[in-house]
């Protein structure tokens, strides 16, 4: 195991407490994303105070048409967790580098814009909405996980060791190049999804796509070239040896779950490889029944990933 | 200090082979000084590009430790440094030894190109993807006749970012749509394209952004995935020109048909409409246009309906409580515009 860890400034006694922001797809085709988020933080006592006010974050669309549309709905969104006075917890890789760079962006306005900043707040002040501040953080479960709550002590909450489970991270574009700091990864190297499957008993996977685009941007419009991204992703990570991919990002996971019959088709061979989201993998490894974890509702079975940890 | 270099070769039309070869030189150096030192103590059939070896003619790009990088940009302190910060974040510390002893750089050529030998590349695809997109400010507006075509320095002054582009091929490298993707141009060639659309001496912007934005070949094709971005040596941001073209296309589109059109169209009515996408609502509208896109609905079918044997259809749909203060925000910001 790793003994460097970049360390939280948090008193690892407190109880950790966000503003957690759903997103739009976890409330509506990964549902069970939704499910395995609540399931996991109930187990490990991190309170989560959802954003029941929030929106969607434009998925990075928004600033295609405004910069000014993506900055302010999205001020709007980190406002309401400053109102609440606590970090924001995204556990999309999309949302969290859409919310987290407009974060920085408006941070960095405030003394280098001042007048565009002052356009932002403007805007929300006008509607009755509390201004923008920059006095929290926006954090992805998979970075509060390593950072705030700490391996170690996620470590001692393990009860079903997943050993033997070949892992492969698929982290996600906006997760690791939105922004221009990552608090707790490397944008070309990143580890913490591999340190997790450690910490859990499982076994990652190395293999170049990890990093790289699952292709669901364009699927609504580029279907082709969308899905045969995601067939190149999941033929690497079979033949690096995977069991199943563990993604941080519910897009991902359309594209490379919800989508795989059609990207099976553009690859022309049957790919059939189980796309676990983070929070379902950690929760079995904390005993959580895979039903409150929802792994029945995924297009690819998840059974063979139940059946070779014994569950099944 | 000693550094072992892992360096993929290969000739053309056969397999990589990764080669060590261990050096000792000063860390101050930059990695294109020791790929020299290889080949000239070592093994002088080490091939790859150099020319300027002051990341102005681009010519050096290569892959160091996995991401596009100009060799003369980047000293070997540098990359011990990016190594060393890389572990420290991410607490992988099983290298960290082997990091003070003895650290292992590894070189491989451009992705998304033929290779010719080792590190040289074939940049053919290349040079014919920036030429689609006519990377020169009209012939009309060259003509000097008597007098020169001014420009003000504040309309110079947007074209000084892109303007960096050495045409190096870092961003083509990364780029994931091109890897899936023949027909798309390429981000060096939108980066040049939008450098064009914003010189104040273009007359046929309208053609040009037209044109840039019309299929997958140009704007549309591109998966934002920030490889670019990310890649770039000279801070040109493809990606910030992509997304530039994109909004000028986007406030006055030529077919607002298009479904990445409405793509971006639909997220933002339905953001004013519930606050959260009702994905139920944005799969009829993007891909069935309003039930006119036969073709469209056809191929959502088959998605809906394992959706619903999978349990994964969303029945239900709870609109943001928060939708009246965004519904009305939106509007306040689309009358700005």
């Amino acid at each position: 195991m790793p003994t460097t860890t970049p360390t939280s400034t948090l008193n690892p006694k407190a109880v950790l407490t966000y503003a957690y922001y759903p997103g739009c797809v976890a409330q509506g085709a990964c549902r069970e994303l939704y499910l395995s988020t609540q399931a996991l933080t109930q187990a490990l006592g991190i309170e989560l105070v959802e954003l029941k006010k929030a929106a969607c974050c434009g998925s990075g669309t928004f600033k295609e048409t405004s910069q000014l549309l993506e900055d302010t709905v999205n001020a709007r969104n980190i406002s309401l967790a400053e109102e609440l006075n606590l970090p924001l917890l995204t556990h999309c890789s999309t949302c969290q580098g859409v919310l987290g760079h407009v974060d920085e962006r408006l941070k960095e306005a405030q003394t280098q814009q001042p007048e565009y900043f002052a356009e932002v707040n403007d805007a929300l002040q006008a509607q009755g909405c509390s201004p923008y501040r920059g006095t929290t953080e926006v954090k992805h479960l998979l970075w509060a996980l390593v950072g705030d709550y700490g391996l170690e002590r996620l470590a001692e909450r393990v009860t079903q060791k997943l050993s033997g489970l070949k892992c492969a991270a698929f982290y996600g574009c906006y997760l690791l190049r939105a922004q221009k700091t990552l608090p707790f990864d490397d944008p070309v190297h990143p580890a913490s999804l591999e340190r997790i499957f450690e910490t859990v008993g499982a076994t990652p996977i190395d293999y170049s796509g990890r990093t790289q685009c699952c292709g669901w941007p364009i699927s609504s419009y580029a279907p082709e070239q969308s899905f045969k991204i995601a067939g190149g992703r999941i033929g690497e990570a079979i033949t690096a040896g995977a069991d199943c991919i563990v993604t941080p990002c519910p897009l991902c996971h359309l594209n490379l779950d919800s989508r795989q019959p059609e990207v099976e088709k553009v690859v022309g061979h049957k790919l059939g490889l189980p796309i676990l989201h983070l929070p379902q993998l950690v929760g079995l490894a904390l005993g959580l029944k895979p039903e409150a974890l929802g792994l029945e509702r995924h297009i690819v079975s998840t059974l063979p990933v139940l059946q070779k940890l014994g569950i099944a | 200090m000693q550094v072992c270099f892992q360096i993929q070769r290969q000739s053309s039309g056969s397999a990589p082979q990764l080669e060590q070869f261990l050096i000792e030189v000063d860390p101050r150096i930059t990695i294109l000084e020791c790929l020299n030192h290889i080949k000239w103590e070592q093994d002088g059939s080490l091939a790859f590009r150099k020319n300027c070896r002051n990341t102005i003619c681009g010519s050096c790009a290569i892959r160091i430790n996995g991401r596009a990088d100009l060799a003369c940009k980047q000293t070997l302190q540098n990359e011990l440094d990016l190594m060393a910060h890389a572990q420290r974040l991410t607490g992988t510390t099983a290298t960290e030894k082997s990091l003070s002893e003895c650290p292992k750089i590894e070189i491989s050529p451009l992705q998304n190109f033929p290779v010719i030998k080792d590190l040289v590349v074939e940049m053919k695809s290349f040079w014919e993807n920036l030429e689609q997109v006519d990377p020169f400010v009209s012939t009309a507006s060259r003509a000097i006749t008597d007098r020169e075509s001014l420009q003000t320095p504040a309309a110079r002054a947007k074209l000084n970012q892109v303007g960096n582009c050495i045409l190096c091929g870092a961003c083509y490298s990364e780029c994931n749509a091109k890897a899936v993707s023949s027909d798309f141009v390429g981000p060096h060639a939108l980066a040049k394209a939008y450098r064009v659309l914003a010189d104040s001496r273009t007359e046929d912007a309208q053609e040009r952004l037209q044109k840039m934005s019309a299929d997958l070949s140009g704007v549309w094709g591109c998966t934002r995935c920030f490889n670019c971005n990310s890649a770039c040596p000279m801070d040109v941001a493809p990606l910030d020109q992509i997304t530039r073209i994109k909004t000028m296309a986007l406030a006055n589109p030529v077919n607002p048909e298009l479904r990445a059109v409405r793509h971006r169209e639909v997220m933002i009515d339905l953001v004013a409409e519930s606050g959260w996408i009702d994905e139920r609502q944005f799969g009829l509208r993007v891909l069935g246009n309003h039930f006119r896109d036969v073709k469209g609905l056809m191929g959502l079918i088959p998605l809906g309906l394992r959706m619903l044997w999978r349990r994964k259809f969303p029945f239900t749909f709870h609109p943001s409580e928060g939708t009246p203060v965004f519904q009305s925000l939106i509007r306040a910001l689309r009358r700005q515009k």
